[in-house]
């Protein structure tokens, strides 16, 4: 692996969230022959020219790296569907479009590896550079929105890279909210203890009823 | 609560506090103003925190609210969190102020400990993932030890990420194979 990740600031570097992403499958046309190849993880093959078989990126930038293969994008990469996820993701404050866990890693590999591959290469980039910008303002906007009961945060579908950027900060801050958050109850209900005690057992009554 | 080990902690329990004797204490030269070796009953002490904290538990002494937590720092906190230069006050404003919540009669410095990071963290968060390595110094220099180390994790992983998107090398050789053997002597 590239570089170790430092046990303090995060779980994971760029370059180790990059190797798991390359075991992603993707589709490829060898234009060589060759026999399945039975790996841990699964068989793939047999490999015959001009019919496609399903690899993981990293043996599919392997061939592609020896010219013995072209890799077909996968279909969230094309111009359409871009444009397509870019506007929506403009248009919800909120909401993620669902791309694939990887995409940012997977983008970034294929732009690398297999440029000549990628129909209007030039687009598809940009409009993967955008959605990227896009959903990490996002995610930045929705991390502003902490209040002192937060114990836990709740995006749907982002993706690895996004969540391994924000992590540390996330972790630390929710970690100082949580320290600070302990010590509300000591000041702000010493008047009206009683009745919040009273209002949490007729809590636990309820729930109790209602099972 | 930090660890035993924890030196910024251990720190933070060093800012001093000023606290008043219940009981006169005798055979202590902790009162550099009295003129016997002793402390009389009511006299106001500098003390550090954990000096104090162990005094306040066997009630012999009460604890005033330090200065950073005073009403000027309020206010100012009320007005506009973000820029509230904090450090000055005191370089470990939520550690010591959490510390001081138990032994201090104000109930509100908890909830001012809360409101003050609850606004002051976005600005933390926002400038870590934008500003230039350029103006850091000047952020840095109005944000206490907590923030300081909030921003850097934010920032850190901001240009980890930033850097595997430039490229450059893909591969890094072990330390060990770049050294050249040293030639015997």
């Amino acid at each position: 692996m590239a570089v170790q990740s430092e046990p303090d600031y995060s779980l994971f570097t760029a370059q180790e969230i990059e190797f798991v992403a390359e075991d992603e499958l993707i589709e490829i046309v060898p234009n060589m022959r060759m026999d399945p190849l039975n790996l841990i993880c699964g068989d793939f093959g047999p490999f015959l020219p001009q019919i496609a078989a399903q690899v993981p990126l990293w043996l599919a930038v392997a061939l592609k790296k020896r010219g013995k293969c072209t890799i077909r994008p996968p279909e969230w990469m094309s111009v359409e569907k871009l444009t397509h996820v870019l506007e929506a993701e403009r248009d919800s404050e909120r909401e993620f479009q669902s791309l694939p866990f990887h995409y940012v890693e997977i983008s970034r590999l294929l732009f690398d590896h297999a440029r000549d591959d990628i129909p209007d290469g030039y687009m598809v980039r940009s409009l993967t550079e955008d959605i990227r910008d896009v959903r990490f303002h996002k995610v930045q906007s929705s991390l502003e929105s902490f209040d002192g009961r937060t114990s836990a945060v709740q995006i749907k579908s982002l993706s690895a890279m996004e969540v391994n950027i924000v992590r540390p900060f996330v972790a630390r801050a929710l970690q100082s909210f949580q320290k600070l958050d302990s010590l509300l109850p000591d000041t702000d209900s010493m008047p009206n203890n009683q009745p919040q005690q009273a209002d949490k057992a007729a809590k636990g009554r309820r729930v109790l009823r209602g099972r | 609560m930090g660890s035993y080990y924890d030196v910024d902690d251990i720190i933070a329990e060093e800012e001093p506090v000023s606290a008043v004797f219940q009981k006169p204490a005798n055979g202590v030269g902790i009162d550099p103003s009295a003129e016997k070796n002793c402390v009389d009953q009511g006299s106001k002490v500098e003390l550090p925190f954990w000096l104090a904290n162990e005094l306040c538990q066997r009630n012999a002494v009460s604890v005033l609210v330090p200065p950073c937590f005073d009403e000027k720092t309020r206010l100012e906190i009320q007005a506009d969190p973000a820029c509230v230069d904090l450090r000055s006050r005191s370089p470990y404003f939520y550690e010591f102020g959490c510390k001081m919540v138990p032994i201090v009669a104000d109930r509100t410095l908890g909830f001012l400990l809360f409101s003050a990071f609850r606004s002051r963290y976005k600005d933390v968060l926002t400038k870590a993932h934008t500003a230039s390595h350029v103006a850091a110094p000047k952020i840095l220099s109005r944000l206490t030890k907590e923030e300081v180390n909030l921003y850097e994790a934010a920032q850190s992983s901001v240009a980890a990420f930033k850097k595997w998107r430039i490229g450059g090398r893909r591969f890094h050789p072990a330390s060990v194979l770049g050294r050249k053997r040293r030639s015997e002597e």
